[in-house]
């Protein structure tokens, strides 16, 4: 909303630079965005608030003002008018949608320039001016906020307005010149054939006052907020009086402004009014009287305030006050559909005087009756462990296109889609961590980072559902330093290590993996809580990266979050010394390191305190089938030190039933 | 007359170990004074060739000379040892990098919520969650948006395709603010408790440098049977000063929210330019950082709060907002595409 300094000052006088009064208006909610100079003026481009329709314009802004400043609001007489008995033609049909609506009908007028005066101020608003008749109707919105519109009279077939529901199929060109379709959820203005205006946001060319206009029809009118705003959006139109309607206009202001222009329109385009209509389905808003208990609220905002000062506030507001002492009797003006009890006067008072001269404390903050979210302090423990592993975090777009889900083959995924996507890159809900994660494995690629380590802890969205998940992308080379510079790619037990130490970290029971059937599962208690392995090679090629290793896991964080770490217990810290054994062995290649190490672990028992693996050989200079594999076996006994003639039996058992059980050839 | 000239061959054994800036050449000074084939092994050897006069005096001295110099040759090594560069001095470039273990980061807005969260639990409040699909109940009508209110609308809200369980003809949709996180909780828990929400919100906003159809939004809640205005100004006064720096200056604008009243936007004295105006603030002096108020006894209704027990104080603020204005980072974009190169700037 602009608002012109030269105008306000027919209102009230407050004595204020533009600079301290555009701070007293954004401390009061009004909040001035900028001050231009347009021709000797000073204009404001103030945010109104959607629930302060009222300020809509210059004598709602200068109600306002009168408050802060504390001087009397002024609003200019004009001429008395005598309305006519005489009747024209306004039937609405649509009752819901237009609750009142004042027509008049002025003969020989004459169309001309406006004064100096108004087209200074239309000039201030950013409005055009086009003629004397025009230019009222504008005036008279940017004044007192009430959209007004003027047909030619003439070229209302009939004489006749009628207010109701486009038909389908109907057509009209706004007197924007654009041809415009309509439909039954938009309200027009009809004379006895046609629709001559959408109803509250553009009239139609065919009717538009002209040079050669002799007879006007002025038309003031209310109508439904929702019906106007809904049609302004589907027809994509809107305008200052569109702007209005939506936020909702004054109802018992409509005969108020038509009469006011009626004056000025007699005053600037001379003529006479020879009918006036106003039909009503509701006249006026009945405000409620509410009790405002002054101690209340001076407990409520921390500040305590004075019922005289309350009074004169609200008086400058146009409330109704009365009682005495503390509590008062209140009644909000017609146009104030905000204010609806105690409350809103509380915040009426305190944004007058200012937020800025209420007290200030700090709360007494008692113990919740809600703990903190253990998913919240899980993530960040998460977080923590990553990074230290070198991984960065990752927040990747939710919504995705049809085209990342078939890229990534989870197509068969359940999936969730948005009723009004925005584009289709944004039209489902991610069924997979995978998919937003290869996009940015994807552009990282193109910017040439090649070598990447990268987590999310995000949702994915099973149909109206949704669960966290962490998602972890490994691609490239393992990570250097100038000493150690020889390249190595990252594999599957790079991420397998990553995984395993979120486990050990927290102190939860150590997963296994267990070969699946496309992926390997992360298993804990019989449980899959995630998968891992190598993003196959067509979704690779799909997604247009080049490269054979991105490796790519994902823990079920709903699952993950039952998780209990284990209960430690402190374990002495021996003074006897260890035993190491280190064992060389050619097994075939389906034996697996973890059977090893259990059968090693049943016949160690509590000598054998760990196994430490080494090295798996799968080169020339072994069988073909067969892998060399190296560990140690470290003895030790927190009772007494060990001799070699005590170890020497236990080693020699499990070399024996390695070689027994798995055809294991000690090397 | 004696051979030797003990103080001479002590104020010279004094200049040579006090110039000697090398542990090297102060091993092979300590050979030469007191080594094996060194002066003093020489003097002793030629003790019993000396006269009965001669002798107690030459061992006197000698052993005052040996307790000299072996007590200043310690010194000087210890001097040396530690301030000795030590190894290999002459191929050490100290000005190539030191070796680390690799450090990833945390996501630039997960810093962001940690601060804020942090900041918070330290003022007594604790952290929880909430889902990011939601209802229209929970998400407009029980924090008083009318029915017909256009945040409702398909052109401000994402609705999904599945219909709503609690309201038949409506569909759930996704949150376009954390708010609803406190309707679920006040349905859930009675007051007292201060919480504060952090999580994803959904608009159906164009893609650009300045929108994003999913941000992230911080909300904040204290619920009471004595929670007062003043309280508002004074706690969100205490997180700002907390997080921007003691000096913070505040301001609290009027504002609109349908589910606080009154409702303010707060301001910060701009912590670049200390409120004089620069380009951070748009020469304002100001920075608006979020939004607060006091919860709206329609919102205490809808979740069937004994009517008038409770006062409350609620407040919200974007992330990347936050974000942008302390690094001034100018593109909204940036958070979500994950360029290492961003994500490693913070």
């Amino acid at each position: 909303m602009k608002l012109s300094l030269n105008w306000l000052n027919d209102f009230v006088r407050h004595g204020l630079l533009p600079e301290k009064l555009a701070e007293r208006l954004t401390m009061a909610g009004h909040e001035v965005k900028s001050i231009d100079e347009i021709a000797g003026d000073r204009v404001f481009e103030i945010e109104i608030t959607p629930n302060r329709p009222d300020c809509l314009n210059t004598l709602g802004l200068a109600r306002e003002v009168s408050a802060i400043v504390n001087k009397p609001l002024v609003l200019q007489k004009l001429k008395t008018i005598k309305i006519p008995k005489t009747l024209c033609s306004v039937t609405i049909e649509d009752r819901s949608a237009c609750l009142r609506y004042v027509g008049a009908v002025v003969e020989n007028i004459s169309i001309a320039e406006s004064p100096i005066v108004v087209k200074e101020r239309l000039q201030a608003m950013g409005v055009r001016s086009i003629n004397n008749v025009v230019d009222i109707t504008n005036y008279g919105l940017f004044e007192n906020g009430q959209p007004l519109h003027t047909f030619d009279y003439d070229k209302l077939i009939g004489g006749k307005i009628i207010v109701r529901r486009a038909k389908a199929g109907e057509k009209i060109v706004t007197l924007d010149g654009v041809e415009r379709q309509l439909n039954p959820s938009i309200l027009v203005i009809a004379d006895a054939e046609r629709a001559v205006a959408i109803a509250g946001i553009m009239g139609g060319q065919d009717t538009e006052v002209t040079a050669k206009t002799k007879r006007i029809l002025l038309e003031s009118a209310y109508f439904d907020p929702v019906l106007i705003r809904r049609a302004g959006r589907a027809l994509g139109l809107t305008s200052d009086s569109a702007y209005r309607f939506e936020r909702g206009v004054d109802l018992t202001n409509v005969d108020v402004a038509a009469k006011r222009a009626l004056s000025r329109l007699l005053d600037f385009a001379g003529g006479n009014i020879v009918n006036y209509r106003d039909v009503a389905v509701k006249k006026t808003v009945t405000q409620k009287q509410f009790s405002v208990d002054m101690k209340g609220i001076g407990h409520f905002l921390g500040t305590n305030i004075s019922a005289v000062q309350v009074k004169k506030i609200l008086g400058k507001l146009d409330f109704k006050v009365s009682g005495k002492g503390e509590c008062l009797k209140v009644m909000a003006p017609s146009f104030r559909s905000d204010i609806k009890g105690a409350i809103d006067i509380s915040e009426e008072i305190s944004r007058i005087i200012g937020y800025d001269r209420l007290d200030s404390s700090l709360p007494q903050i008692k113990p919740s009756a809600i703990v903190s979210s253990e998913r919240f302090q899980l993530k960040r423990k998460l977080r923590r462990i990553l990074t230290a592993q070198g991984l960065d975090e990752a927040i990747s777009y939710p919504l995705i296109s049809r085209g990342a889900i078939e890229k990534t083959n989870v197509a068969d995924l359940p999936i969730s889609r948005v009723k009004n996507p925005l584009s289709l890159d944004q039209e489902y809900l991610r069924p997979s961590l995978l998919a937003s994660l290869l996009a940015v494995v994807n552009l990282n690629f193109n910017h040439g980072q090649k070598n990447l380590r990268l987590f999310e802890l995000g949702k994915i969205y099973p149909p109206a559902g949704e669960k966290e998940v962490l998602g972890i992308v490994l691609t490239g080379n393992r990570p250097q330093n100038w000493q150690i510079n020889k390249k190595e790619t990252v594999d599957f037990y790079d991420l397998k290590g990553i995984v395993v130490r979120i486990f050990e970290t927290l102190g939860f029971d150590l997963p296994t993996c267990v070969l699946g059937k496309k992926t390997i599962d992360i298993v804990l208690e019989k449980e899959k809580i995630g998968f891992l392995g190598k993003v196959s090679k067509d979704i690779l090629k799909n997604w247009d990266l080049k490269s054979d290793d991105v490796y790519y896991a994902e823990i079920d964080l709903e699952k993950f979050y039952k998780l209990k770490p284990q209960i430690k217990r402190f374990v002495s810290l021996t003074d006897f010394p260890s035993i190491t054994r280190d064992v060389s062995i050619a097994v075939k290649q389906d034996v697996s390191f973890g059977q090893i190490e259990s059968l090693a672990r049943e016949i160690g028992s509590t000598h054998l305190i760990a196994i430490n693996f080494i090295e798996q050989y799968l080169g020339e200079k072994i069988a073909a089938g067969q892998k060399g594999l190296v560990f140690s076996l470290l003895y030790q006994s927190s009772q007494r030190t060990l001799t070699e003639a005590e170890i020497a039996p236990i080693h020699e058992k499990i070399l024996q039933r390695l070689s027994q059980d798995f055809g294991a050839v000690i090397r | 007359m004696m051979r030797w000239d003990f103080d001479k061959i002590t104020q010279e054994a004094i200049k040579e170990i006090t110039a000697c800036d090398d542990l090297k050449n102060l091993e092979a000074l300590r050979v030469k004074f007191l080594g094996r084939k060194g002066l003093l092994t020489e003097v002793y050897s030629s003790l019993p060739t000396l006269s009965a006069e001669e002798k107690p005096l030459v061992g006197k001295n000698a052993n005052n000379f040996r307790n000299k110099i072996t007590s200043l040759l310690d010194e000087r090594r210890i001097l040396l040892e530690n301030t000795s560069t030590d190894i290999v001095a002459e191929t050490l470039d100290v000005s190539l990098p030191g070796i680390a273990a690799p450090v990833g980061r945390e996501h630039i807005l997960s810093q962001i919520i940690e601060e804020i969260c942090s900041t918070f639990e330290n003022l007594g409040f604790v952290v929880q969650d909430g889902p990011e699909i939601e209802t229209e109940f929970n998400n407009f009508t029980a924090l008083n948006i009318p029915a017909d209110h256009p945040s409702r609308d398909s052109f401000d809200t994402f609705y999904l395709e599945t219909p709503d369980p609690e309201q038949k003809d409506r569909n759930l949709l996704l949150r376009s603010q954390t708010s609803p996180v406190q309707i679920r909780l006040m349905k859930q828990f009675k007051p007292p408790f201060a919480v504060v929400i952090p999580g994803k919100v959904y608009r159906p906003d164009a893609v650009d440098a300045s929108h994003s159809f999913v941000f992230h939004q911080i909300e904040g809640l204290l619920v009471d049977e004595d929670i007062k205005f003043s309280d508002l100004k004074g706690l969100l006064t205490a997180f700002c000063q907390r997080l921007f720096g003691e000096k913070t200056r505040m301001r609290f604008r009027p504002h609109y929210f349908p589910f606080t009243e009154p409702s303010a936007e707060v301001d910060i004295s701009c912590y670049i330019c200390d409120g004089k105006g620069c380009s951070v603030c748009g020469r304002k002096g100001w920075l608006e950082i979020m939004g607060c108020g006091m919860v709206n006894p329609k919102v205490f209704e809808a979740v069937k709060y004994p009517k008038g027990k409770y006062t409350g104080l609620a407040f919200g603020m974007g992330v990347e907002r936050m974000a942008m204005l302390k690094y001034g980072i100018n593109d909204i974009r940036l958070f979500f595409e994950n360029d290492v190169r961003f994500l490693k700037q913070f």
